[in-house]
């Protein structure tokens, strides 16, 4: 489904990115953690095509997509949200989901938009200004119903439970599975909680300073030393 | 209550040529103020959709004019098809341009005007075509079709009446589909529109070409009228600036606010400004300007929506 062969992403002197290389394939939900500043978000903007990496291959459904334009990708399949959820602005919640069904899957499906609305359990919300009208969570739940309208094949989602209190990150946790589920989902989600990546993960994905430094079951890469120590400052933490 | 204003406007379309038809300076008037409609318009759904603020439609302007008096006067093709050749010569004019859209706020501004001040000095140098500074003359009039002698006062303005109609249709049908509303959102959410699949470049491109078109299609309206063509007439930077001051004026995100403001900041010019200050007349179009943005940053329409607005809603409450 999406493969990653040696990306590296440079801002100036900087390396945001090194040698990154992972694959993941259909229907599998993979949990990218790190540190603040590991490159996360980064590496979403990279697979989705806001920033050009300077080496390495990004294959999509066995397709290099390095070179394509943002809105390309999001045409192949290609779903992502945001940290900071970026509705569309002037738009109501139900002209944002239909503005992304027509220019992500290619048609107008008004009965889809009313499931996708009923599904993110923003029905009661459809007519609002999504820019002005809307609480953060519900931001947040537009975020992935914007997404769910260009019918993707994979969903990055960038940190969408934090700032839930626990009894709502969970409910949003077992939303996720239900989206994977109904809509045979690849996900990619980058999470800081080690909780929620064990129980949604099935495999987790750590970078630190830009380097990949762990990849397995979430059970292994959270007792991996390099870890640890990315998180702690100390081995032996 | 919606469609009041324009009723409104229709209703005035068809009372002044039966109040003023046999006063030619006045339909003269309000012909030149209608081709500065038709531009303001254009002008007005580049920077209302596609987010882009022009200082160079003098040049769509200028190329439909000389394409339009080029092809009837030396090709003999008839004024009609001549008319939409010349539009069609703005629009292909305008793909020159594209490499701006990477640009945006007041670099594309600034990239447009000097591509404006190109095919100005193209149009005065390619004299074997263009006749050069000395002008271009003797190419046909607007024709007369179903005995309705088009090139008269009143026929000009009629046409011109129903184009202006139909661009600000075409206008209203873009802005309502699901390109106005990918454009609507454009505006101030890019990004977010990009990574659900809108092409915002290719969107952008498509509302220049418009709007070169239209602006092609009311310069060579207006040659055909004038029947005289020099660079400095049909480059003026006044077919660049008259339109903004109109749209602003008349409250550029709305549709009939261009075409209101256009005729009205015309006649004001024209009428007022020239009487009161005969040299440096622009100046009082600009305070006139400053003051509507002071009093109602919306246009004139802009605040005739939001009252109307307010009303609907006091009357639900």
């Amino acid at each position: 489904m999406l493969r990653l062969e040696d990306v590296t992403v440079r801002f100036g002197g900087l390396t945001a990115l090194k040698d990154v290389s992972f694959a993941m394939g259909a229907g599998e939900i993979l949990g990218l953690v790190g540190p603040n500043g590991a490159g996360k978000t980064t590496l979403f903007n990279t697979i989705s095509g806001l920033v050009r990496p300077k080496t390495g291959r990004i294959l999509f459904a066995e397709r290099e997509i390095g070179r394509l334009p943002l809105h390309a990708r999001a045409r192949l399949g290609l779903g992502r949200t945001f940290q900071i959820p970026q509705p569309m602005h002037h738009l109501t919640v139900r002209e944002n989901l239909t503005v992304a069904q027509v220019f992500g899957a290619g048609k107008a499906d008004a009965a889809r938009v009313d499931e996708i609305l009923e599904v993110m359990e923003l029905s009661q919300h459809a007519e609002r200004n999504a820019a002005t009208e809307l609480a953060l969570q519900e931001l947040k739940r537009l975020e992935i119903a914007k997404a769910l309208a260009t019918n993707p094949k994979l969903l990055l989602l960038d940190e969408v439970l934090a700032g839930l209190e626990s009894k709502a990150k969970r409910r949003f946790v077992d939303k996720l599975r239900e989206l994977h589920e109904r809509y045979k989902l690849a996900i990619v989600i980058v999470e800081h909680d080690i909780e929620t990546i064990s129980t949604l993960c099935s495999r987790a994905v750590v970078l630190n300073f830009g380097q990949m430094i762990a990849d397995g079951t979430p059970a292994e890469v959270f007792r991996n030393p390099a870890v640890v120590e990315s998180y702690t400052g100390a081995a032996d933490a | 209550m919606r469609s009041l204003p324009a009723l409104l406007i229709l209703a005035v379309a068809i009372a002044v040529p039966i109040a003023f038809g046999g006063n030619s300076y006045v339909m003269g008037l309000m012909v030149s103020g209608l081709i500065v409609a038709g531009v303001a318009l254009a002008w007005a759904l580049l920077g209302n959709l596609g987010g882009m603020v022009s200082f160079g439609h003098a040049a769509f302007f200028g190329v439909g004019a000389y394409t339009s008096a080029i092809l009837s006067a030396k090709f003999g093709l008839p004024v009609p098809l001549a008319l939409l050749a010349g539009a069609c010569g703005a629009a292909l004019c305008s793909v020159v341009m594209l490499p701006a859209l990477r640009l945006s706020g007041p670099y594309f501004a600034l990239a447009i005007l000097a591509y404006a001040h190109i095919f100005k000095i193209l149009a005065t140098e390619a004299t074997s075509i263009t006749g050069g500074s000395a002008g271009f003359q003797r190419f046909p009039p607007l024709p007369t079709i179903l005995g309705l002698d088009l090139s008269s006062r009143v026929g000009s303005y009629g046409l011109l009446v129903i184009l202006v109609a139909i661009c600000a249709a075409i206008y209203l049908a873009v802005k309502r589909s699901h390109v106005g509303t990918a454009l609507r959102a454009m505006a101030e959410s890019e990004d977010a529109t990009r990574v659900v699949g809108v092409n915002a470049t290719l969107l952008k491109a498509w509302m220049l070409l418009l709007s070169a078109f239209i602006t092609g299609l009311f310069g060579a309206m207006n040659a055909h009228i004038i029947n005289f063509l020099e660079p400095d007439y049909a480059f003026s930077a006044s077919w660049s600036i008259l339109p903004i001051i109109a749209a602003i004026f008349g409250g550029y995100r709305t549709i009939l606010g261009p075409v209101a403001g256009a005729v009205l900041i015309y006649l004001f010019d024209q009428i007022v400004a020239k009487e009161l200050l005969p040299v440096g007349h622009e100046i009082l179009l600009g305070v006139l300007l400053a003051g509507m943005i002071l009093i109602a940053p919306n246009g004139l329409f802009g605040m005739f929506q939001r009252k109307t607005a307010k009303g609907a809603a006091h009357a639900a409450a």
